[in-house]
């Protein structure tokens, strides 16, 4: 079948589609974007203002608390939300990265793929630093909580050492996975289909 | 004088059979299909700003609805299954006498079989669309735009066979 016959068949039986009007389309014009990278971004601000408004709740309760552990593990979480807002700018900073579709179909497929990736990747990291950073966080506070002479003692036994290594590994690995799933189910399948995509047009 | 805003929206009202086209090819369900187009028309908006008048209108519109349909756009509900389109379209046509209809009906259904990339292309082809603009839109040569229609040309040749 040549191209022209083809042609003839779509001419001859141009979809139907119902037509809008302008002020339709004005109207379509406030409404939110649905975009991939607009909905990271929403998600983003969603979290570091929750990450703020929380910073402030606990900074009037740490001021409420007289001296002791309790007001240590307030002033570190505080401590964790500032690096929680770095976090945010640096994700922020790299969708921001990606611009408007105005590229060739190759180059926004590649500029949204790499985008993509190094978000993802960026996620993954930090949440794995983050992780192993909250066991030791975890273990410090129950060294205050214990005293610190008790709490020597009782974590230079071998048999807790091994537990120490065995639940730390066990943490590592289960935050790791869900990480990678929640990751996964969010946008890693999209980015496949974007990748194999891409893979299409350079063959 | 029309502002920017005005000025945009009589050019979508003008161009909007272009849009509704690239839905058409990319979603089956018409749900998603309006929110598909109004997703165009956002970014199309968005970018209306720095559209300088360099490449065709068309061009442009082209490149933006194809980019959002392709890889920016991700949908909320149920895909309507390809197989289910040519069982109504089909039924559809089992009725009917005109012959042409039933040909539109199997290219249109043939077309749902094509990778999203090929849908672009064809789609350009059959709107018109010369080589050098597809080239330029899909960001490849002219001659990857020439061995791609052949095959595309096969592919969808076989499949309206079946």
């Amino acid at each position: 079948m040549e191209l022209d016959e083809l042609k003839s068949i779509w001419k001859n039986n141009a979809p139907g589609f119902q037509s809008k009007d302008e002020s339709q389309i004005a109207l379509m014009l406030k409404k939110q974007s649905t975009s991939i990278i607009e909905k990271l971004k929403r998600s983003v601000w969603f979290e570091l203002i929750f990450t703020l408004l929380a910073g402030m709740g606990m900074l009037v309760y740490a001021l409420t608390l007289p001296s002791g552990a309790l007001k240590w593990t307030s002033v570190s979480a505080l401590i964790l939300f500032v690096a929680y807002l770095f976090f945010f700018a640096k994700k922020l900073m790299l969708l921001n990265r990606y611009g408007l579709a105005h590229e060739n179909v190759k180059s926004n497929l590649e500029l949204l793929v790499n985008n993509l990736d190094s978000y993802l990747k960026f996620y993954k990291r930090s949440y794995a630093i983050l992780y192993p950073f909250y066991f030791c966080l975890m273990l410090l506070f129950i060294g205050l909580e214990r005293g610190a002479d008790e709490f020597i003692a009782a974590i230079t036994r071998p048999e807790k050492i091994v537990t120490l290594i065995l639940l730390a590994i066990f943490f590592f690995f289960c935050s790791t996975w869900l990480t990678k799933w929640y990751l996964k189910k969010l946008y890693g399948n999209h980015l496949e289909k974007l990748k194999c995509l891409l893979h299409d047009l350079e063959q | 004088m029309a502002t920017e805003e005005e000025k945009f929206t009589s050019l979508i009202n003008q161009h909007q059979g272009l849009i509704h086209k690239v839905c058409i090819m990319y979603e089956n369900d018409p749900d998603v299909r309006n929110d598909l187009f109004q997703e165009i028309v956002i970014q199309l908006w968005k970018s209306f700003g720095s559209f300088r008048g360099e490449a065709k209108i068309t061009t442009w519109m082209y490149r933006i609805a194809l980019n959002t349909a392709i890889s920016g756009f991700r949908k909320q509900s149920r895909n309507i299954k390809t197989e289910d389109i040519r069982e109504s379209h089909f039924n559809i046509s089992d009725h009917g006498e005109d012959n042409r209809e039933e040909d539109f009906q199997r290219l249109q259904w043939a077309i749902q079989h094509l990778s999203e990339i090929e849908r672009a292309m064809i789609m350009m082809a059959l709107e018109e669309v010369p080589y050098e603009e597809i080239a330029e839109t899909i960001g490849i040569t002219q001659n990857n735009v020439r061995v791609r229609m052949n095959r595309i040309r096969e592919k969808l040749r076989k499949l309206m066979d079946t």
